[in-house]
Order: C-alpha cells, then structure tokens, then sequence
C-alpha cells in the first residue's frame, strides 16, 4: 500500500507530465503548421496521445481514491462520503472544479484524436495547435505546483494538510484522516446530474473545434474549405449543450424549489450564450457553404462562440458571481490563471481576425433583403444580439461597476423585457427565411405563398387566445410571432420531407424554436398558484389595500401557500379537493426523510391522484444540532398542465427542529414550552386518541414476581399499541407495574419510564383501579392542546411545460438530422 | 461614406445606448437599511442577527429574522416564504424589498454559503440522521 504522500506525488506527477507533453505538443505542432513538416505534426501527434494517457491515468486514480474513501485527500473528503452510492461516485469526480476541468480535458483530447484522424491539410497542423492551447491552459489549472508561497493551479490530489495547513487538528496530527467524507451535495445526488455536467462539457470540447478550425483558416490564409469540417462539429456542438442545457432545466424543474426550469441564472446563462452564437455561426457557416458569402461572419462567429464559452468559464469559476449566482463555483485561486486563459483565447483570437481582416473576401455586390443570404444573416446577427443582452445582463459585476460601486445583478425583467421583443422578431424572420432558402421569391410571390400559413397562424393565434384568455396585447403578438413560426415552418418541413427528407434538418428547427415560444409563454406567464378560496380572498384585500400588520402598514406581500390539516379536505382553485393523508417516514433513500401523501381528487370526475413530496435533512450541510432541511417537490405530469408542489413546512418538520434546539440548548426554555403530563386512564380493548396518537390497550398480564427486585408484591405488564397516526408508525408498548414493600410494610409503586425518543415522550404505567379493570398511563411530554398535524404546501398549475420540452426536442432533432447530412457529405468527400 | 453604412453606425448607436440605459436602470446598488428608507427595490446585503428571535409564522405565513447590514445597524425583516434551505448557514444575506417604518419586508432574499467548510473541522461532521 503506498503511502498518502506517495499517492500525492504521482498525481501531481501525472498531471504535471500531461502538462509537459501538452506543452511539447504545442510547440511542435507550432512548428510543423509553420515549416509544413510531417514529421514535427507527428512528433506533435505523439506528444498529444501522451498528455491525454497522462491525463486518463490522473483520472483513474482519482476515481480510485473516490471509490476507496481516502478521505485524507482534500477533494475525496470534500465531495463523497461512506454512504455515497457508487453511481455517484463517478459524479463526485465531476462534482468540483477540479475533476470538472479533468473531464473537460479529457473529451477536449478524445475530440483532438478524431481531429487527428480526420483533419487534412493544411489545416491539420494550425487546428491541433490551437486544440492543443486550449488543452495547455485547461491543464495548467491543475497542476498545483507549490513556489515558494505561491501556489499555481488547484491540484485534486492535494491533502488535506496541504488544504489547510493552519488547521488544529492538522497542527495536532499531521496525518489525520477524518472518518467520514462531506458527502456529495444532496442536490446533486440526481440521475440528471449524473449526465448533465459530462454533456455540458462535451458541449464546450467541441465548441473548441470550430475556434480552432477559424484560427487556421486565418493562419493558413484559407477562407473558405474550413467550413466543410467545421459545420458538423458546431452542429454537434449545439446539440450537446442544447441537451445539457435542457438537462439542467429538467432537474432544476423536479428538484429545486424555485418552480422552474429557468431563472436566468448566470451559470444557466453561461451554457445558453455560446449556444446562441453557436447557432449564430451555424447559420453563416450555412451560407458560406452554399453561396462563398459571410466567410468573416463565420471566422468571427466561430471564434466568439469559444470566447464566450471560455469567458462564462471565467465569471462563473473565478468567484466574481459568488454574490450573484446560487451555485456559482468557490474561488480556487485561479483567478489570474482563468483570467490569463480568457484574455488569450481572445486576443489571439480577434487579433488574427483584425489582423486578416482586409484580406479576407468581402461580397462583390451587397444582397438583397429578398434573398438566403440577407435573411439567413439577419438571424445571425439576431441570435448574436441576444447573445450579447445576456453577456451584458450576466456581467454586472463588471460592467455594473460604470454605474455604480457595487452593483447588484438586474432584474430578470432586463432580461425579460429584451428576449421578448428579439424572439418575436426572430420568429417572424424565421419563416421568411426558411421560404427563401429553398426558393427565389420576389414580395409579391412570397406574400402568395405566405397567405395559407398566416391565416392558419391567425386562427391559431386567435383560438389560444380566447382558449387561453389572453389579455396583453404584447402576449398575443408573440403568440401569434410564435405560432407563425410553427406554421410557416411547417409548410416548408412537410414540402421538404415529401421530396428530400434529408433536408428537413433546418425546417425543423425552427418549428420546435415556434413551439418553444408558445411553451415558454404559456408556461411562465400563466402560472397558477393553487389556493384554497379563504387564502384568494385574503390575497383579494391585499390586493386592495385592505390588510394591515400589527404595525399598521398595509401588507403587500400575498400568500402562496396552502395550508393542509391531516385529512381535511380543501377545495383548490374550484377545481381539485385536496387531503393531506400524512407522511411515510423512509431510511432507505435518505435517512430522516419524509414522504408526505397529499390526494387531488378533481371536482368534475376524474381520475383522483397523489403527489408525494419529500422532506429531508441535507446530509453534506447538517450537524447534530442544526439539521437542515431540504426539499424534494413532485410534479404531475400532463398534456394540458404540470401541477408542481412542494412541502414548505410541516409538523413533523417544526416539531423535529424544536426537539433538536432543546437538545442542544440553543434556545432558551420558554415557560409555556414546558412539555405536559398527562394521563389517561382506559380499559382492555379500548383505544384513546390523544395528541395525534391512537393508543389501543390490548392486554395485561401478570409479571413473573421472581423476575422482578426482591420484596415485590405484584407485578403488572400492559400491551398498549401505539400508532402514530399521521405517518403511520406504530410502536408496542410493554410497561410495568409493580408494588413492593420496603422493611417498614409501607407500599410504593414502581412503573419505571418507557421512552419514546423520536417523539420525546415517555410513558408511565401508574395505576391499576382493581374493581374495574382500568389502568393509567401517564405520558410525559404531550402537548395538552394538541395541534393536528398539518403541512404547508406550495402548490402551483404551469400550463404546457410539455410544450417548452416538444420545442427542445424539436430543435435537438432538427440539429441532429443536419449533423447526418453534413457529415454524410464530408465523408464522400474523401 | 455611403448612407447605408452610417444608418447601420447609427442603429448600432441607438440600440447600444438604449441597452445601457436600461441595463443601468435594471441594476441598483447594495446598500444599508437606513439609505433604503426612501428606495422601492432596495438590495440590503447584511448578516443574519441570530440574538433575536426568529421563524415562520403560520398565522402570517412569513418568516421574521433580523439582519445586521454592513453598517451593523439591525433591523426586522419579513420574507413572505417559509424559511430556506441553508438559511443559518449563510455567511451573507441579500434581502430585496423595501422598508417600511422600522420592518424590511423582502421580496427575495438571495443567499451565499460559505465557501465549502474551510474552516470547519472535518473531525466534527457527523451525519444529521444519527444524531
């Protein structure tokens, strides 16, 4: 077995070799695209294979640290613990910064082999130069070299004692191990993060290609071939952060209590710019290809997409949107190395760009607005603008700072107000587009050809309208924007796939980009809470300006949530009656958590249903005497609508929570909360109710005396059964009572405590009444005024989430069938 | 130069400076509880005062804290959702809202976690469930 520090020094080691022959790969392939010589690109080759098998062997034995618990490497102890199940192990090695970049590195090098494979000259060489740059500096964030006090790169092989050295326990005992791990986050312990982060990067490896391919084409002086390789690997690109994109808008959607699948975050903003301007330079790479027009448009695109992906890299890792971002990464201490890595990538990059600039080839003659080119370019510039809004929104920390000292980030209404009126716009121009891609069309022909599509998209527009009841003007412009694109697009889908179903890719993209509008509309702007009628009411005089707080001002704030006693029924928006039935309590997917029934029974007949909500204690954040709680909402699932509901407080929750507080004497004993005594007396076979418990007494039985302390007169042992009648738990309880007499002859009673300890109470059998055959059970620790159980809900109706997901699906099926055809083509091509 | 090249200059101008002026509108300044007296979405970034007593309400469905902000003046604050995850965990509070007398009444509250137990000891984790 090799030591802690041994271990160590070989990952260091590892990753500091793949650093050297990423290094060595560079200058080579340097020289071989300068000189043209074949023997210095395989030399490069060589170089390049090793950095990637230096790199997988890091990797490895990071995954084996992880998977053997050697908690007294930082980054093992951090982000997995005992119990972690092994399927998220593997997102415990992604699941920090460090073992992110490791797996980015990673699918950047598998990309660079097919690069390798099937790049040709002359761009072989300048490509694999660049991919070979971005590798270098994605490496040279881990290498972890300590100089002097100065540490370079955040290595994941670092100890615990290298984390923090200052530490007591580590000044105690140099090579202390901690028992257990943090533990992965138990928000991240989801199938979908499972493959959302490895799509993501995906998404950014092969984002790099069309930059390296843009760089070439500027280096080599060759404008126009480029495009032909590059095309499938943007188009490729764009799926893969489409789908991770749509991934994490999934899990945010089931998992996160925020009731959403977008909150224009910037860490969701920084996987949806480069997807923009990917898409951007997807369709001038188009027409480049077809009509040898917008070749600076490309490059230019090209390069941006990676910048903006190597720039939300930056903003979101180097700690600058710590304040305003809910999961935006720590600070490692890579700030100037992030920051050296995005100021080259972009000055490399658009000064090559200026600096070709006038050589490369402008159009003869400017197109005309009735043309392929014009529109397809116009789209372009489109998806770049939003791009940019959302660059601008997501940089208020640094741009904000030309308005004030310490700005905040914008209102999502910024962001709101400016991808509306872009969208609409869009939308429009999509299906003009899409008509003159395939056809010249003068205004007269293509006003023709467009009235079918614009009276099928006015009737559609007016029925959601009035289905929908739709009353802002805005609104019903962009549904109409909205269903135009469908429609039109449409039109054109069905024509292309009679003839070349081939060729529907385009078509097909922007009809899932129109169903996408609809879904997002209808689904964010008629979001229903669901109320029962007193909490509407209340919400009504708010409204009104009628309620006022104990202090006099007029409450402004409405309520949201939804209040459930145990089985009483509620009556919600008119249209379900929903019962709160009570809570499983499971061990087996995550200790302490509850499992709440909450039945919708629809008003006019249909099918009832349960959604079950959970509640649990994060396990990675909780000590033992502050648990925190988190929670799991569910979702229903329909054609029409999604009803969303999560458990915002519970009984069992408070009751827990002040447990814990009296147990670690965090909170100052308040008279009135001296817990009760109480005592009930019944009979064999009857059953008491009493704070929230059915108590059956079943049966008594004579004790054996013998068992028993000496002088004891008569024992008695009672069975009562104890249900606990919200979750359903059930306890038997076997108490005694005794009688013994001390050397005097005087009597005393012995009915020694049960205790019940996840309830705090404890029982006392304390009398027998002979003549009647009752008995008394005193209980410690029961609320005299025992309030019924009850759980606070949110609970919310979003209209067509099915439709934003048919519009993503649309869009990534669309993209892919463009990936077959221009793939297909290059590969004849040889 | 040929007019199409200045419309496009000066369209490019125009949407700039409109997207600036209203990016510069959309974003405001942190600030104290007492310079938000007289602010309608003021950002108050502070810490959570955890010598007054705090909670949710279930008559009022809020839920009252008192938060220090940066010039350690502190104050009530009502947040109309139940508590969130992480709350006592927060080393800085971000409330959004306004002040109305003495009372902060928050719209959003946005949270930053402590950089992930740098200086807690890992001997003293234990898990919540055992406890």
């Amino acid at each position: 077995m090799l030591s802690t520090f041994a271990i160590g020094v070989i990952g260091k080691l590892l990753i500091t070799l793949s650093f050297l022959s990423g290094l060595g790969s560079l200058i080579f392939y340097f020289l071989s695209a300068k000189e043209e010589k074949e023997k210095q690109l395989r030399i490069g080759n060589w170089l390049f294979v090793a950095k990637g098998l230096f790199m997988i062997a890091a990797s490895v034995l990071l995954v084996y640290l992880l998977f053997t618990n050697q908690f007294q490497f930082y980054y093992v102890f951090n982000y997995t613990s005992l119990d972690l199940h092994p399927m998220y192990i593997w997102s415990a090695f992604y699941g920090g910064q460090e073992g992110s970049f490791m797996l980015w590195i990673l699918f950047s090098w598998l990309f660079g082999l097919s690069l390798i494979r099937w790049t040709r000259s002359p761009y072989k060489a300048p490509v694999l130069f660049f991919m070979a740059m971005t590798q270098v500096f994605l490496i040279f964030m881990l290498v972890g070299w300590q100089i002097g006090d100065l540490t370079i790169g955040a290595s994941p092989f670092r100890t615990i004692a290298e984390e923090m050295p200052n530490a007591p326990f580590i000044q105690a005992n140099p090579d202390f191990v901690p028992v257990d791990g943090t533990g992965l986050n138990d928000l991240l312990k989801s199938p979908w993060m499972m493959i959302h982060p490895p799509l993501l990067f995906v998404g950014f490896a092969m984002m790099t290609i069309p930059y390296c391919f843009a760089m070439a084409a500027l280096w080599k002086r060759k404008y126009n071939e480029w495009v032909g390789p590059a095309l499938p690997w943007t188009l490729s690109a764009n799926v893969a952060l489409l789908t991770a994109i749509f991934l994490g808008g999934y899990w945010a959607y089931i998992t996160l209590s925020f009731g959403g699948f977008w909150a224009w975050d910037p860490v969701e903003n920084a996987s949806l710019v480069p997807w923009l301007i990917g898409t951007a330079g997807i369709h001038t790479m188009i027409i480049q290809r077809k009509s040898s027009v917008a070749q600076k448009s490309s490059i230019l695109f090209a390069i941006l997409a990676y910048v903006a992906i190597v720039y939300e890299t930056f903003l979101t890792r180097s700690g600058i949107l710590a304040d305003s971002s809910v999961h935006s990464f720590v600070d490692l201490g890579l700030y100037n190395q992030l920051l050296a890595f995005m100021l080259v990538i972009t000055v490399v990059g658009l000064g090559m760009f200026f600096w070709r600039y006038k050589e490369l080839p402008s159009p003869e003659s400017e197109a005309k607005i009735l043309s392929r080119e014009f529109m397809t370019f116009t789209g372009a510039i489109l998806l770049l603008i939003l791009g940019l809004v959302i660059i601008l929104g997501t940089s208020s920390p640094i741009i904000g700072l030309l308005f004030n000292e310490n700005p905040t980030p914008p209102e999502i209404s910024f962001y709101n107000d400016w991808s509306m009126p872009i969208a609409i716009i869009m939308a429009l121009l999509t299906v003009i587009g899409q008509y003159l891609f395939w056809k010249k069309y003068s205004w007269e022909s293509l006003f023709k050809e467009l009235m079918n599509p614009l009276l099928v998209a006015s009737v559609f527009t007016v029925a959601s309208i009035v289905l929908g009841d739709v009353r802002n003007f805005y609104y019903m412009i962009y549904l109409f924007a909205g269903w135009f694109a469908v429609i039109g697009n449409g039109f054109v889908m069905i024509r292309l796939a009679k003839r070349k179903p081939k060729l529907i890719g385009g078509a097909m993209t922007h009809v899932g980009f129109g169903v996408l509008l609809i879904g997002i509309l209808a689904s964010s702007a008629y979001n229903t809470p669901m109320l029962d009628q007193q909490t509407k009411d209340y919400n009504a005089r708010v409204r009104a300006g009628e309620v006022t707080d104990e202090q006099g001002f007029k409450v402004s704030q409405e309520v949201n949530m939804l209040n459930l006693d145990l089985n009483e029924p509620k009556l919600i928006n008119d249209k379900y009656i929903v019962t709160y039935e009570g809570y499983d309590l499971g061990e087996q997917n995550r200790p302490g958590q509850q499992t709440y029934r909450v039945l919708f029974e629809p008003v006019d007949g249909g099918k009832p249903f349960y959604l079950k909500p959970e509640v649990y204690p994060m396990l990675a954040t909780s000590t033992e005497d502050n648990v925190q709680w988190s929670v799991d909402p569910d979702v229903r699932t329909g054609l029409m609508s999604d009803i969303y509901l999560y458990v915002a407080g519970s009984s069992y929750v408070s009751a827990r929570n002040s447990q814990i507080e009296r147990k670690a004497g965090t909170q100052a004993i308040n008279p009135e909360d001296v817990p009760e005594t109480q005592t009930i007396k019944f009979s064999k076979g009857e059953t008491v109710t009493v704070g929230g418990f059915n108590m059956d007494f079943i049966d008594y039985a004579m004790e054996d005396t013998t068992q028993l302390p000496p002088n004891t007169n008569i024992g008695v042992r009672a069975q009562v059964r104890l249900t606990h009648i919200a979750s359903g738990q059930q306890f038997l309880l076997e108490p005694l009572f005794a009688l013994y007499n001390d050397e005097d002859g005087k009597t005393y009673v012995f009915s020694p405590p049960i205790q019940l300890a996840n309830y705090d109470l404890t029982f006392r059998f304390t009398k027998v009444y002979p003549e009647s055959g009752e008995i008394d059970l005193t209980i410690d620790g029961l609320d005299e005024e025992y309030q019924d159980e009850w759980v606070l809900i949110v609970a919310e109706q979003k209209p067509f989430i099915s439709v934003v997901w048919t519009g993503t699906f649309l869009l990534m099926i669309g993209f892919s069938v463009s990936i077959l055809r221009h793939w297909d083509r290059e590969r004849k091509k040889k | 130069m040929k007019p199409k090249l200045i419309i496009g200059i000066v369209a490019i101008i125009g949407f700039t400076s409109l997207l600036m002026y209203n990016f510069g509108e959309s974003i405001s300044t942190y600030t104290t509880f007492e310079a938000a007296s007289d602010m309608s979405n003021a950002h108050v970034a502070g810490t959570w005062d955890d010598s007054q007593n705090y909670g949710f309400s279930m008559e009022s469905k809020t839920f009252t804290f008192y938060m220090k902000d940066e010039n350690g003046d502190s104050r009530r604050v009502v947040y109309p959702k139940p508590k969130p995850n992480n709350f006592e965990q927060a080393d800085r509070l971000v409330v959004i809202g306004e002040m109305r007398g003495e009372t902060f009444y928050a719209n959003d509250m946005l949270m930053k976690c402590p950089s992930k137990y740098n200086d807690a000891d890992p001997s003293q984790f234990v898990n919540a469930s055992e406890s």
